[in-house]
């Protein structure tokens, strides 16, 4: 009896601590496990969706066993799972140096570069989009191996509500004159023209936008890529700090708006409360579905602009099923895939089929590639370092509250970047 | 009361039954414990080899101005989730029992606790994003009504201003915890032997005399119970600051939990994190062996 109550109670642990040793199902050749962490409705997720079904017909017997994970879910774990026997074949994954440049290094990727070649989707993803999907030996993007697959874009724009410059007798602000011009016409009129969410990214991704007027590719190569000195205190990042808080000070931003998340910051621009935001092309199909009181329309910001590829379909090392999950990615990169993105609303990164049929979803599309070909595309602010992310929040928020001026915050933000940085490569 | 003595033989026969709890105490607990103990002597992403640094995570800590500032919030924290939820929890609950329960009736004071008590059923995510719409500069609840009733002057950037944000974390933390001692402290007051009270009242004792010598003494062990519980969840307080604060604005809001994760899954830097929640957890023990012990000298004098 004894016996058979430890017997029990090592089974109960067993159970508990996920040891069972569970069957590894996968391995058959005829599943392909696949996780990503798209919405169902979002245009990522109508166009996978399709490509599930495609990949089925063309691959019978074979079935996809697709996972719905939570972004955070993947990004936080990520390292551990791939490091198991539980790894799927196929992930979405978030790019940069401190994500899949990261799990690059550490030998949990699969490199790509053969497969890339042979099936030519290295012909099909334009300059600057190629950037975030290889990685050198110190896990830094731009160069060495592919190590993931982006199919879509995304892009940080000026989003305004076209009746409210009309009222205000304003014209599309189509350069950073323009758009300041109208802000100071805002205030005048006593409205807050700008919404911004200061408590999450969009802050940090103006101020970011700040410099970038004055940025060119070297400059960000050398934030981003490591390769050459990088002085915060340089007329661009200077540029940048002092127009955000001389922004704050004429009003064109509210002093609130530390507390503001970014989902508030949405809400208040499609609810007609706020003229203009300043943020990615991931509001762009919310915006589109949910304004209907008043006529918007977006611009790109003059210059370099904070954007790039989408996430990437990386294949983990432990894959057990590698062909399929070329297979699928082929099938993510096709035309009639990505017409499907593009018409629910995303930005398509490979040839198309069909010409688009929304005027705004043209413009959309239309926009991104200008930016592309120019090669205006400068990632994200927090990419460079990890956990740039809260340092960058954190800091701009204390120049929002004053509790820190421009150069103080530049400072703290170089301090940050050179302490993390240090170990890239290690 | 008395206790019963065992036999070898009795006591052998119920340390079987202790096996699977010890087991699973080993396996979600000791071991885990033991390699974030172990994690924290090394540098490490969370990916490939950690190396091994010695102490150099905990030298790194104790000059560390952002960890020790995160310690000083949570002393704020402690006040508004473990010593003002257990003062106001005394007062709610003596008058709920001896007020409401006794002029109308058992029923009323038992709705009135429930309703003190919903915050603590709420999903703390759920709680948190209602009170960051309450809470919201421009268009929050709270603002809303100053400006509708003419305080205009009153309404503020509760979660956004760096000398405010703390504060209003601690209020909603307060309007969390206080239904738990409440429905404690009632529990602890029905077990109070009537005659006391009674006997009290004979001797001429007030109501505040009868609550400050008879209930608050003879419902001293609810109150460690939850003295101590509240102080544990406040040091290890998470998830609210997260829905609410992230830690901002400029760090005004961060704790030590908060910390350890940012630096566990943001900075990848999971020897760091490991440090930072090794000494969290001897903090927390060390308080809690304290607690026991004033308690049981308490009890035994």
């Amino acid at each position: 009896m004894s016996k058979r109550l430890l017997v029990a109670a090592v089974a109960a642990l067993m159970a508990v601590a996920g040891c069972g040793g569970g069957s590894d199902d996968a391995s058959d050749g005829k599943t392909l496990k696949l996780w990503h962490y798209e919405g169902p409705d979002s245009a990522m997720g109508v166009a996978w969706a399709e490509a599930i079904k495609q990949f089925e017909a063309s691959h019978p017997g074979v079935k996809v066993e697709f996972e719905e994970k939570g972004f955070e879910q993947i990004q936080k774990t990520a390292p551990m799972v791939l490091n198991s026997n539980d790894a799927p074949d196929l992930l979405e994954y978030n790019k940069g140096n401190a994500t899949a440049g990261l799990l690059s290094k550490q030998g949990l990727l699969t490199d790509m570069s053969e497969e890339v070649t042979k099936r030519g989707w290295d012909k099909k993803l334009g300059p600057g989009i190629d950037t975030t999907a290889k990685y050198d030996e110190r896990g830094v993007m731009g160069s060495g191996k592919w190590y993931g697959i982006p199919n879509y874009a995304e892009y940080v724009m000026v989003y305004y509500n076209k009746t409210m410059f009309d009222q205000q007798g304003l014209a599309e602000p189509k350069t950073l004159d323009e758009l300041t011009a109208a802000m100071a016409k805002f205030v005048a009129a006593g409205i807050t023209p700008l919404a911004l969410g200061g408590a999450e990214y969009p802050a940090h991704q103006l101020f970011y936008q700040l410099a970038l007027t004055k940025a060119d590719r070297d400059w960000v190569d050398r934030f981003q890529r490591y390769t050459g000195d990088v002085n915060f205190h340089d007329n661009t990042w200077v540029y940048g700090a002092e127009t955000f808080a001389k922004w704050l000070r004429e009003g064109y931003i509210s002093k609130d708006s530390a507390g503001v998340k970014a989902e508030e910051m949405g809400v208040s621009f499609m609810q007609g409360k706020a003229p203009i935001m300043v943020s990615g092309s991931w509001w762009y199909g919310r915006v589109a579905s949910q304004v209907k009181d008043f006529e918007w329309a977006s611009v790109p910001w003059p210059g370099m602009t904070a954007g790039s590829s989408g996430n990437l379909w990386v294949v983990p090392k432990g894959s057990k099923n590698k062909q399929l999950a070329y297979d699928f990615i082929e099938i993510t990169m096709s035309p009639a895939i990505q017409d499907k993105l593009r018409d629910a609303g995303g930005i398509a990164v490979a040839p198309s089929a069909t010409p688009p049929t929304d005027p705004k979803t043209k413009q959309l599309n239309d926009d991104f590639k200008t930016i592309s070909d120019a090669d205006r595309l400068a990632f994200y602010p927090d990419w460079p370092a990890p956990g740039f992310y809260d340092a960058q929040v954190s800091s701009v928020q204390k120049l929002i509250t004053g509790q820190a001026g421009p150069h103080e915050v530049l400072t703290e933000m170089a301090d940050y970047y050179k302490e993390n940085t240090a170990s890239v490569g290690k | 009361m008395s206790v019963v003595p065992f036999s070898i033989r009795d006591r052998g026969s119920y340390l079987w039954f202790l096996i699977p709890g010890a087991l699973l105490l080993l396996a979600v607990i000791l071991v885990p414990f033991g390699m974030n103990i172990g994690i924290s002597f090394t540098e490490w992403s969370g990916a490939g080899e950690p190396e091994w640094i010695g102490l150099d995570n905990y030298t790194r800590l104790m000059g560390d101005g952002t960890f020790w500032a995160s310690f000083r919030h949570n002393v704020g924290l402690v006040v508004a989730m473990a010593v003002l939820p257990t003062l106001a929890g005394l007062v709610i609950a003596a008058a709920l029992f001896d007020f409401v329960g006794k002029h109308f009736g058992s029923r009323h004071a038992s709705i009135l606790r429930a309703c003190i008590y919903l915050p603590q059923v709420l999903p703390i995510a759920v709680a948190g994003i209602v009170w960051s719409w309450i809470l919201a500069p421009q268009d929050g609840a709270l603002n809303e009504v100053l400006r509708a009733v003419g305080l205009d002057s009153l309404a503020q950037n509760w979660l956004g201003d760096p000398d405010l944000a703390l504060w209003s974390v601690m209020g909603v933390m307060l309007w969390i915890q206080v239904g738990y001692p409440v429905v404690i402290f009632m529990a602890g007051m029905q077990r109070v032997d009537p005659s006391l009270h009674e006997a009290a009242e004979l001797d001429g004792a007030s109501w505040w005399g009868r609550f400050y010598h008879v209930t608050v003494p003879q419902i001293r062990p609810e109150i460690f119970v939850v003295l101590l519980t509240c102080t544990i969840a406040a040091l290890k307080v998470f998830a609210p600051i997260y829905v609410l604060t992230r830690g901002g604005p400029g760090g005004s809001t961060n704790v030590p939990s908060y910390y350890s994760f940012q630096n566990f899954f943001e900075k990848t830097q999971v020897g760091y994190g490991a440090a930072i929640a090794t000494v969290l957890t001897v903090l927390i023990l060390v308080l809690t062996t304290v607690f026991l012990r004033v308690q049981n000298r308490g009890d035994h004098r």
